[in-house]
């Protein structure tokens, strides 16, 4: 079964599969595996513009494109269901404790923890982590270019891609992060 | 103007004020101001109450200027959509600017009601320190602010009435805060702090309220006990209303007759909210209210259908329910056979990313309660499945609205069964609901809607789109219908530059257009600002690399879009990722 990512704009001719309850799941929360992740075409979290939108040709376009602007069919949407900020921090962290998770850079011997009840998206998440483990180029300047892979280890033991699946449920699933050189 | 000034002199200043004081909408106020320069200055110094629906509308200096002797500001800051996350934190609304004006020019101001606003401890402190009068702060949907703030105006603010906070991001940095409340402040009628986090010192808290014998509002947050929740009870039985704490204990049958007596006693009792992580063990201690109850907010308690069902049967009065999905149709069904006047319907999501077993919450709900309830006006409905016909029949069965806002929760989500498009079903809903002031829309929706919602929806006022129409013409029947339209909201959808540019002069006549992830081009937006000097044109680019703003192309396109009439120009606290366009 194909994991069909659209980036046709709203309104296109889709048919959508729907289940019992309308919802189009089925096909979609398949899970990827790191081998497949690794091995097809992936979506890189941070891509580099190629053409320059400024037209000076040389280079400086270069633009990091933010997971939320990529429209995964509808599955990592900002702000979608419309319900209130302060309503989801009541749900998600509603026992109060911190949801902290270990962070493990390949290659890199000291990891770190990160709380993920103090983020609420994938943006601010790689946000912090791009402060914790900020990417160098080969002078040891930091970069701005892709940031690396970064992958977790659910529930199951499965390491998967981070970004596929709903910000909610990311986070009841999460046992660690581990960002690949 | 002879005529108007001899007709102005026929009484004195204060017999026409005493005839606008029964104008008390402020409509009806800037009407009579625009009659002629007496009745401008006239009204001008007797209204007291004022509203901002945009701070940024207006310079704070110029309205306190105009209006010397307000007691009473309501003040608006952020769009709608930063309660979903699509504004930037950095993007404005601070309250200081107003603060200091108001501390400046209305020294006897008594009310101060505040949304969307990032209002910091200083700002706090001003107002506890400024205003000798102060009565009522109302906050909702803040930031910005500590419990250090609240210290200040706990100790400070000697004949405080009200003190309202509702969904505010308050960071907990002073334990003893409400300490600072002085012995010989009794005056508190409304004290509402469910949305604080940290821990409340409950003694503290009884002694407070054992000495404010109007308290009518009392909303804990959940760090109270239910244990706790008994005496304080005990202390204020001529509560109006209640927000519990945490609603869940260890089971003990002595706890659950004590807090059933407590809450017995509370025989005013008409609101009840909090219930955080109740279960079905407490919940029939409150059955001895249930009937005198008229405001019922659940939606922070994940009790099943079954436990739902047996409570709000009981509420035979109930005018506002707020609840979960876990409700279900069943439950909705036995909604509709009890709560013959209920006005007002929130449903709300439990799981809304659907990773947990599906809810069987559907159109059928929604159609119960709009056959079983004819009082019904303002509905707030998230679900999974829509038809036409569902649609058609709460059109038919609910003439009434005024609020209608559905959230099919996957977008483009179409009639599960015909696999149409939801146009009609909408269409029939603003084609029958005469009096709709607001709307949302979802699921898989055409350009048609927007031309059944143009052409019927006279009375609409606000109107949020998402992920809905196939191009220009969508929008393009938006802006040149709608006649009382004030605030449009839209995000996701084919929408360009076109109906902006054709429907300029409709922007000046609404508070405001937000648009996001939609067509627009920075060009559109240059041509658009520079035809209307009465706009601001923000474009909201949070991408830091790039060229700036300035020197990017017209066909350069356009994140996000906040459109405002203002007239007080470009704002000066504007950060990095926005740009007013001039």
């Amino acid at each position: 079964m194909e994991l069909e990512l659209g980036l046709a704009p709203p309104g296109s001719d889709r048919t959508p599969e729907l289940g019992v309850h309308g919802e189009k799941r089925a096909n979609l929360c398949r899970k990827r595996g790191v081998d497949e992740m690794l091995g097809k075409a992936t979506l890189p979290l941070f891509i580099q513009k190629d053409n320059d939108e400024d037209g000076n040709g040389n280079g400086n376009g270069r633009q990091s494109k933010h997971l939320q602007e990529l429209n995964f069919g509808s599955r990592v949407l900002v702000g979608w269901p419309p319900v209130k900020m302060w309503r989801r921090k009541s749900d998600d962290c509603g026992r109060r404790r911190a949801n902290c998770v270990k962070v493990n850079m390949e290659g890199v011997a000291i990891g770190r923890k990160v709380d993920l009840c103090l983020h609420d998206s994938y943006q601010g998440l790689f946000l912090t982590l791009s402060q914790m483990f900020p990417k160098k180029q080969h002078d040891g300047e930091e970069s701005d270019a892709a940031y690396y892979k970064v992958t977790y280890e659910d529930e199951d033991g499965d390491w998967m891609l981070v970004g596929d699946v709903p910000w909610e449920a990311f986070i009841r699933s999460v046992r660690r992060l581990k960002i690949l050189n | 103007m002879v005529g108007g000034f001899r007709w102005a002199a026929m009484f004195p200043d204060e017999v026409w004020e005493h005839v606008f004081s029964f104008l008390p909408a402020d409509a009806d106020r800037n009407a009579a101001a625009l009659v002629c320069r007496a009745w401008y200055r006239l009204e001008r110094r007797s209204r007291w109450r004022v509203f901002v629906g945009n701070c940024y509308a207006v310079e704070p200096a110029a309205a306190v200027r105009r209006f010397p002797e307000v007691r009473a500001a309501a003040i608006k800051g952020k769009p709608h959509f930063a309660d979903f996350n699509l504004v930037p934190s950095d993007w404005g609304g601070g309250a200081e600017a107003w603060v200091e004006a108001m501390a400046e020019g209305w020294p006897h101001l008594e009310e101060l009601r505040l949304k969307r606003m990032v209002v910091s401890d200083d700002c706090l402190e001003l107002i506890a320190r400024c205003f000798k009068n102060f009565k009522v702060l109302s906050l909702v949907s803040c930031e910005g602010f500590s419990t250090a703030g609240l210290a200040a105006i706990a100790a400070n603010c000697r004949y405080l009435r009200e003190l309202d906070l509702h969904e505010n991001e308050v960071e907990d940095n002073c334990l003893h805060w409400m300490s600072h409340f002085p012995e010989s402040c009794t005056s508190l009628v409304t004290l509402n702090i469910a949305c604080l986090e940290g821990e409340v010192n409950v003694s503290v808290l009884e002694r407070l309220i054992g000495r404010c014998p109007n308290l009518k509002t009392l909303r804990l947050n959940h760090s109270v006990p239910l244990e706790r929740l008994v005496g304080l009870l005990h202390r204020a039985p001529q509560l109006v209303d209640l927000g519990t704490g945490k609603y869940a204990a260890q089971h003990h049958p002595e706890l659950f007759s004590r807090l059933e007596s407590a809450i017995a006693g509370c025989k005013n009792l008409k609101g009840l909210s909090g219930f955080w992580e109740a279960g079905p063990t407490f919940l029939p201690a409150i059955y001895s209210v249930c009937e005198g109850l008229t405001s019922l907010n659940l939606s922070y308690a994940t009790i099943q259908g079954p436990e739902l069902i047996k409570l709000i049967s009981r509420c035979k009065n109930l005018q506002r329910l707020w609840v979960m999905d876990l409700i279900e149709d069943e439950g909705l069904i036995a909604v509709a056979a009890s709560c013959k006047l209920l006005q007002e319907l929130r449903v709300f999501p439990s799981d809304p990313y659907g990773a947990a077993q599906p809810i069987s919450l559907t159109e059928h709900g929604l159609v119960a309660i709009s056959a079983g309830c004819p009082m019904l006006h303002s509905v707030l409905y998230f679900c999974r499945q829509m038809t036409n016909a569902a649609l058609l029949t709460v059109a038919k069965n609910c003439p009434n609205f005024t609020c209608f806002r559905l959230c099919i929760m996957e977008p483009h989500t179409p009639d599960y069964i015909t696999r149409q498009p939801l146009d009609a079903g909408f269409s029939a809903i603003v084609e029958s609901c005469k009096h709709l002031r607001r709307l949302s829309l979802s699921g898989l929706l055409t350009d048609l809607v927007f031309k059944s919602i143009g052409a019927s929806a006279n009375r609409l006022e606000m109107l949020s789109v998402a992920f809905a129409g196939d191009g220009d013409a969508g929008l393009h029947y938006i802006l040149s219908g709608c006649k009382n339209l004030r605030k449009l909201e839209i995000r996701d959808c084919p929408f360009g530059d076109k109906p902006l540019l054709d429907n300029a002069a409709k922007l000046e006549t609404m508070r405001s257009l937000w648009m996001s992830s939609c067509s627009v081009t920075l060009g559109a937006c240059r041509q658009l600002a520079r035809k209307m000097p009465l706009l601001n044109v923000e474009v909201i680019n949070e991408r830091k690399r790039g060229l700036p703003l300035e020197l990017q192309p017209d066909n350069c396109p356009v994140e996000k879009l906040y459109i405002y009439r203002t007239v007080a120009g470009p704002r000066s606290d504007t950060p990095s990722c926005v740009w007013i366009l001039r």
